[in-house]
């Protein structure tokens, strides 16, 4: 199980996959809006996305869990 | 009375001389050497014989060993060259000095007559002007030599690196452990390269560690590349083998001078000044918001494609790179827009502030390629201190002297713009591509600040806003900043390469006197 975080703080703005949804390394989960950039966020294993903590529109911290995948 | 036994001849002195050189360089014998390449580690002279010109290297000190100071045995063939190789050979026909701790001998310890042989190497680079390299695998002092307060007469290593800092070059490989404070051999050098699973570093060993405080931990855990080369950025570079570390050194040498009033070596290439960029367009996105990957773009520009990338693995939203511009060795600093956008934290300023000023120190002209947000706001980057670390890279941005060249590809928002060597840090040329966005902060944050209560007051508040923003984007354009000559041209991103070039050229006579003081205070 991998907890994914954020990198930096900011609004989420796109949630892009599914609880249950395989995923490749490198693929992006989310996007976040910061800095006048959207910032992908990304999984850094191959698996299954298990859970998504976080809303759209929400703001994330810094370090905050935003999703977990399970290898 | 003549003597009864015959002085010995020549030939035997010889043959004398002869077995005790052979003894000296089988280094640990066969079982220590196996077990090393069981490590898949390479003896300190199977490294030496890569890292220079075949044939090139000349030794001192081999016939050195230890002694014992406490009335024990001393053991000459258990000690051979004292566990550390030094002398001098050329890479790429360019002199330099090397020590390479032993492993075989003692774990490569740092004994007393082995560290008088190092003293005389560093002595030596700095009075020839030459590079120093450290090819470290080491479990660190002796304590059986240096345990007591005969302490209290060590130390002048780490001093002596000071003074050499910014006259040579110096290199700390680590090919293995560098434990308790001899690690601070690699953390005042230039370039510290480490081998992946076997070398590590740590102000105190794993055993130290435990009884110093009772945390349970293992060097590697504590002091591998995984930790140094992603998490604390001591270390430059994280490399497959012992092999690959070599080539890394020998290939960071080959951007630098030998001394620090010595311009880089150029190195002819066959890549066109002037070739164009075609796929450029394809490669960064015209949508501001859209991140790419600068890493490809720096290869396009550069000659054969061919960079080092300095902490590659640390501090990924900002990229130090040394590559050739028309065979002029150069050291690039640019936005990495696929990570965090892009903006500057603490590390990516650290991590730039030295790159800088390695570059400076060594004549190695700059070149900025930005596509900055800005420095990260918010309590957090507060906590860490933003404000010195940013001030650092400002500092050293300010500082240096060398030939600086900014392009600005998309991005140059406040503090970013300065510190990666805006107007006022007087870079010898400042470009901009056409969609370029120089400002002191985006649309929407200028207008949130500006005018919140005429947006409140609006009677379509979100009308109002966008209205706002459309007319502070309009502001936001390059053709003002050339119409002030404030940006030296407008280019064709295609270009690009060319351009660099010429305005590196242009500035090969630059010379910059600064007024005397002994020496600045810089944020740290």
């Amino acid at each position: 199980m991998v907890e994914v975080k954020a990198e930096l703080v900011g609004n989420l703005w796109k949630i892009v996959v599914d609880v249950g949804q395989r995923v490749e390394e490198d693929d992006t989960l989310m996007i976040l809006e910061s800095m006048k950039m959207e910032i992908p966020i990304t999984t850094p294993i191959t698996g299954t996305v298990t859970e998504i903590r976080v809303k759209e529109g929400e703001v994330v911290q810094e370090g905050q869990t935003v999703a977990v995948v399970e290898p | 009375m003549a003597d009864a036994t015959p002085p010995p001849d020549l030939d035997s002195l010889n043959a004398d001389l002869q077995q005790r050189r052979e003894r000296a360089l089988a280094m640990g014998g066969e079982q220590r050497i196996e077990q090393q390449h069981g490590k898949l580690k390479l003896t300190a002279r199977e490294r030496l014989a890569l890292l220079f010109d075949p044939g090139t290297f000349k030794e001192f000190g081999l016939l050195a060993h230890q002694h014992s100071l406490t009335g024990g045995p001393t053991e000459p063939e258990r000690t051979p060259a004292d566990g550390v190789v030094t002398g001098e050979g050329t890479i790429d026909g360019r002199r330099v000095y090397c020590a390479a701790y032993d492993f075989t001998v003692m774990a490569g310890s740092m004994g007393m007559v082995g560290e008088t042989k190092v003293a005389r190497l560093r002595k030596r680079a700095l009075l020839n002007r030459l590079p120093m390299v450290w090819l470290l695998d080491s479990a660190g002092a002796r304590i059986q030599e240096a345990a007591g307060s005969t302490f209290a007469g060590s130390g002048a290593l780490f001093y002596e690196q000071v003074q050499m800092s910014g006259v040579v070059p110096q290199v700390a490989a680590m090919l293995g452990p560098c434990a308790a404070g001899t690690a601070y051999i690699p953390g005042l050098a230039d370039f510290v390269p480490m081998v992946k699973g076997t070398s590590s570093m740590a102000l105190g060993g794993a055993r130290l560690v435990k009884a110093a405080t009772g945390e349970e931990t293992t060097d590697h855990a504590m002091g591998g590349s995984q930790i140094h080369c992603y998490v604390s950025g001591v270390g430059d570079l994280e490399v497959e083998d012992d092999a690959a570390c070599i080539t890394a050194v020998r290939q960071f040498l080959s951007f630098l001078p030998s001394h620090n009033r010595e311009q880089p070596p150029l190195r002819a290439g066959a890549d066109p000044r002037d070739r164009r960029i075609d796929d450029i367009a394809k490669i960064v996105p015209t949508n501001p918001r859209a991140a790419y990957d600068m890493r490809k773009v720096i290869k396009r520009l550069v000659d054969d494609g061919d960079v080092l990338e300095i902490k590659p693995t640390f501090a990924r939203n900002i990229i130090t790179t040394l590559a050739r511009f028309n065979g002029r060795s150069t050291g690039i600093v640019a936005s990495q827009p696929m990570i965090k956008g892009g903006a500057l934290d603490i590390d990516a300023a650290d991590k730039a502030a030295r790159f800088i000023w390695l570059c400076d120190a060594f004549n190695v002209p700059l070149l900025f390629l930005q596509d900055v947000p800005g420095f990260i706001v918010g309590t957090e980057v507060e906590k860490q201190g933003i404000i010195r670390h940013g001030a650092k890279m400002l500092y050293a941005v300010s500082e240096a002297t060398v030939p600086k060249v900014t392009v600005v590809l998309r991005k140059a928002y406040g503090a970013g713009y300065y510190v990666m060597c805006g107007r006022g840090y007087e870079p010898d040329a400042l470009l901009a591509w056409p969609g370029a966005e120089i400002s002191v902060m985006g649309p929407e944050g200028a207008v949130d600040i500006l005018f919140p209560k005429q947006i409140a007051a609006a009677e379509d508040p979100a009308a109002a806003r966008a209205q706002y923003i459309a007319a502070v984007r309009a502001t936001i354009d390059p053709y003002i900043a050339a119409s002030w000559a404030m940006v030296d041209d407008i280019i064709d991103p295609a270009d690009t390469r060319r351009v660099i070039i010429d305005a590196l050229e242009g500035a090969v006579t630059k010379r910059q006197r600064r007024a005397w003081r002994k020496h600045g205070v810089p944020p740290v």
